[in-house]
């Protein structure tokens, strides 16, 4: 099987906070969460498809997904969908994530780091 | 399932994540493949391209192995814990399969043999029909129990793709256990009371010296030990022939 050119930091917290964004709007079998990501994100996210299965499953063992089997024209396919928990993790991680970029971008542009975000 | 899936299945199997995960896991990378290869036939490309542009979005076989083998949480018990697996939870099986075995003797002899001193009848004995089906199954279950938790460990362990080390070490005390065991009952010396059953573990007979018993236990384990192990030798020979 070849491989591709991904984003080496992808699995990093990142996936958690996109896929329980999407997750959030509407139920979503793989493929279509995958699918989501690249085209929101410009394809600038990039990562091997499957890589999003253990991602999926995890959140779903730590309660914050729940999962069904559907059958939609006539293709059987496992829908994820948030919990209340996952809910809140989604609250949790954007506020952290936000404050992250935040801080990077003020970096970036050679600003001064304000200190209430330690 | 495509041959990549095969090598997939298992790289993870032996790197210690458990079928159940592995099966969902996989099934999931078919049907999002399907999708892929759909997608890139309506983009234009012939089956075949279409197919090899879809594994190739579906990511490495290094990546897709990574992602889940880095996760303890799918790892299997047998895996996190062998000792418990291959050692505790075969003796507690053991000794629950006994009890019930026991107890059921003891019911049956309550119901059966009320004026007998021993609910141990011989083979076609002087009791013929329900009770006699009823002994005969309570004493196959207590044979078979030790040989029937041997193909469990040998079953748990083809199936995880482990090597023979833990399922022998599981085994072989489940045997010793199995060879050794001695059921004793005996009605209490007050009139209309109740008997009494209760087990023991011997090499051999009291009567005998302790190198014939030992010599009698080594006859008897060899055989219950190879009985046991069966499944697993079956798995692993059909492993070696699909390997050559």
């Amino acid at each position: 099987m070849a491989a591709r050119e991904t984003n080496p930091n992808f699995m990093n917290g990142v996936p958690e906070l996109l896929i329980l964004r999407l997750l959030q709007q509407e139920e979503m079998y793989g493929y279509e969460i995958v699918q989501a990501i690249r085209i929101r994100s410009g394809s600038v996210i990039a990562v091997g498809e499957g890589v999003v299965y253990p991602v999926l499953h995890g959140l779903e063992r730590e309660g914050a997904l729940k999962s069904r089997r559907k059958t939609v024209k006539s293709r059987s396919r496992i829908y994820y969908s948030v919990t209340s928990a996952g809910s809140r993790r989604l609250a949790h991680l954007s506020e952290t994530w936000t404050n992250l970029a935040a801080a990077i971008q003020t970096m970036l542009t050679g600003g001064q780091h304000d200190p209430a975000i330690q | 399932m495509t041959q990549p899936f095969n090598e997939l299945r298992e790289r993870l199997l032996r790197a210690g994540v458990a079928p159940r995960h592995v099966r969902r896991y996989l099934t999931e990378l078919a049907e999002h493949l399907a999708d892929l290869t759909a997608e890139e036939e309506r983009a234009g490309r012939g089956r075949a391209d279409a197919e090899s542009a879809a594994l190739i979005r579906l990511g490495g076989m290094d990546d897709l192995a990574k992602a889940m083998t880095e996760q303890r949480q799918f790892q299997s018990w047998c895996v996190r814990a062998p000792w418990a697996t291959f050692g505790l939870a075969p003796l507690l099986l053991l000794a629950g399969a006994w009890f019930v075995a026991l107890f059921t003797l003891a019911v049956g002899w309550k119901i059966f043999l009320p004026g007998s001193d021993t609910p141990f009848v011989p083979v076609g004995g002087p009791i013929y029909g329900f009770a006699n089906v009823y002994f005969q199954v309570d004493r196959a279950f207590f044979f078979g129990a030790p040989i029937l938790i041997g193909w469990g460990i040998g079953f748990i362990a083809a199936r995880q793709r482990l090597k023979a080390v833990w399922p022998i070490a599981g085994l072989v005390p489940i045997a010793l256990i199995a060879v050794t065991a001695q059921v004793r009952a005996s009605r209490t010396a007050v009139p209309g009371g109740f008997g009494h059953i209760g087990m023991s573990f011997a090499l051999g007979s009291s009567a005998q010296p302790l190198s014939i018993g030992l010599y009698h236990t080594s006859v008897v384990l060899l055989p219950m030990v190879l009985l046991m192990v069966l499944p697993y030798l079956i798995w692993r020979l059909r492993k070696v022939a699909a390997t050559d």
